[in-house]
């Protein structure tokens, strides 16, 4: 039976390369609309959980929901249907060396056979969305780090995904464009209403993200709020992985309050 | 993994890319256009290497054939030689030799960077096949452009020979093209098209999977670009030996 309610659901799903165990058992829930930040050092599967979701690789045992729809043995061809839904920001951008920016964002597109007067006006909108308008026809060599991500964040929203997967945007950046990758997540969940997975191991990322959120207000300027007397932020939530095991799952406050020695640790050394 | 498992591993994993790209490529979505860039890139762009070395091998023939020919008194069929040794064997060989050289590697260099840079991945995020958009453009590219390059290295060798004939043997040129001509026969020029045919999927095919196959990073690409033309410089000569048995006993 299928579940309308989740956008994302993982049941107990495990899968080993080789003799090493990257997830064990991994279950969640990615409500509509919810952001689920997954923190975790490095080796612990967060990326994989993403790969997993997206269908690029397939689990050793348990099921994957998308969208309600059990993606677990899904053919190549069906996979695409489903890739339809999904946005996902790579750490790197992942753009294409060979294609302009503008290329790149038009990439989806273009594979849909969508004509060149379609195209445009959607390519320039994100464009425009992250704030990179004027680099439509750069390549991506030309580029910095932070811009890359954000042409892979503008990529990733063709098509208007209700579902983005974010594999640590922030990884590498300087804190201000860290901050403007993290602001571009807020627009998107709290404006557009998009479900997430944002995976990260910064905690000024996890700051961010579980205390603040964005306004339009009626002349459609945006505003940054902090969580606070007038509204109380639900619908982002923690995951903590470590060693293919998911040893928390809760809010920020709860993560906080962890006596979990290794939860501690993390926060602390990441402080 | 020992030596003999991987082996057979890794002629399963061909195996199954080829019968991906057989499966997919007489459905939709076609990337003409991207085959066609293919062409140009691969085949084009390999043009100057290819007529280098049709012409000095040509020559080369021609001038340590010549004294020999000239012993037994047979210097008039320099030209059937020189032409019948590079339609038949040198031609095919020499060209995908450095097609393996030139395109293998940087098929396996330019797939494997995407890979590792997670573009792959990206592509497929983006509802695009990767077997569909890179490996068959390359294998369609190949295909049809190994043997063109091949017919272009086996005239250019001839007049190489040719000139080395006139220069350093006092042939009359007349004699050495009537000679030549003999030896182009249609059973010699299509055996000489099935090899390059062949082989130039081997290229393809070969390095499309040392590429898609990369690990480890920019050192796993440097691997896989070495492995690709060792690989497929090995196939093409074992290749060449029963392509040249099947062909001699089927139509010359």
């Amino acid at each position: 039976m299928t579940n309308r309610f989740q956008a994302i659901e993982f049941k107990d799903v495990s899968l080993a390369f080789d003799d090493r165990v990257v997830l064990d058992g991994v279950s969640f829930k990615v409500r509509y609309g919810e952001s689920k930040v997954v923190m975790g050092g490095s080796g612990t599967g967060k990326s994989t959980l993403l790969r997993l979701a997206l269908g690029l690789i397939k689990p050793d045992s348990g099921a994957i929901l998308i969208d309600g729809e059990d993606i677990t043995g899904y053919t190549e061809e069906q996979l695409m249907e489903i890739r339809q839904k999904i946005g996902m920001v790579f750490q790197e951008g992942a753009l294409f060396d060979s294609l302009s920016v503008y290329d790149n964002v038009a990439y989806r597109l273009r594979e849909q056979k969508a004509r060149e007067s379609e195209i445009e006006p959607v390519v320039m909108r994100m464009l425009r969305f992250v704030d990179l308008e004027d680099a439509a026809d750069k390549m991506p060599n030309e580029l910095s780090g932070g811009m890359r991500r954000r042409v892979g964040i503008a990529r990733a929203l063709v098509g208007s995904p209700k579902i983005i997967l974010y594999d640590e945007p922030t990884a590498g950046l300087d804190p201000i464009t860290a901050r403007t990758i993290c602001e571009l997540a807020l627009k998107l969940r709290d404006l557009e209403e998009v479900s997430s997975i944002f995976v990260t191991h910064r905690l000024q990322d996890i700051e961010v993200l579980a205390s603040e959120y964005v306004v339009r207000d009626d002349y459609g300027n945006l505003s940054f709020e902090q969580e606070g007397d007038k509204l109380c932020l639900v619908n982002t939530k923690f995951i903590m992985l470590k060693d293919g095991n998911i040893i928390f799952s809760g809010s920020d406050e709860e993560m906080r309050n962890s006596r979990d020695p290794y939860i501690r640790k993390f926060l602390d050394n990441e402080r | 993994m020992n030596l003999i498992i991987r082996g057979i591993f890794q002629v399963q994993e061909i195996t199954l890319l080829i019968w991906r790209v057989a499966r997919g490529v007489f459905r939709p979505p076609f990337y003409m256009r991207e085959t066609i860039r293919q062409m140009d890139v691969l085949g084009f762009g390999s043009l100057t290497i290819i007529l280098l070395t049709g012409f000095f091998t040509g020559a080369v023939l021609s001038l340590n054939t010549g004294n020999t020919l000239q012993k037994f008194g047979v210097q008039n069929v320099a030209g059937q030689l020189v032409a019948t040794s590079l339609i038949r064997e040198l031609g095919p060989v020499l060209t995908c030799l450095m097609l393996a050289g030139r395109v293998g590697s940087g098929i396996a260099a330019e797939l494997g960077s995407m890979l590792v840079s997670e573009q792959i991945d990206a592509m497929r995020s983006l509802g695009a096949d990767p077997i569909k958009k890179l490996v068959t453009p390359r294998i369609v590219a190949l295909v049809t452009m190994a043997p063109a390059l091949t017919v272009i290295c086996n005239m250019i060798g001839t007049m190489g020979g040719l000139l080395a004939a006139i220069s350093f043997q006092g042939q009359a040129s007349s004699v050495y093209i009537a000679s030549a001509k003999e030896a182009v026969t249609y059973n010699e020029i299509l055996g000489g098209l099935i090899k390059p045919t062949v082989f130039g999927f081997i290229i393809a095919i070969i390095g499309c999977y040392k590429g898609l196959s990369t690990t480890g990073g920019t050192v796993g690409v440097g691997r896989s670009t070495t492995q690709s033309v060792v690989v497929a410089s090995i196939l093409i000569i074992a290749v060449d030996f029963l392509l040249s048995k099947l062909i001699l006993s089927l139509l010359l």
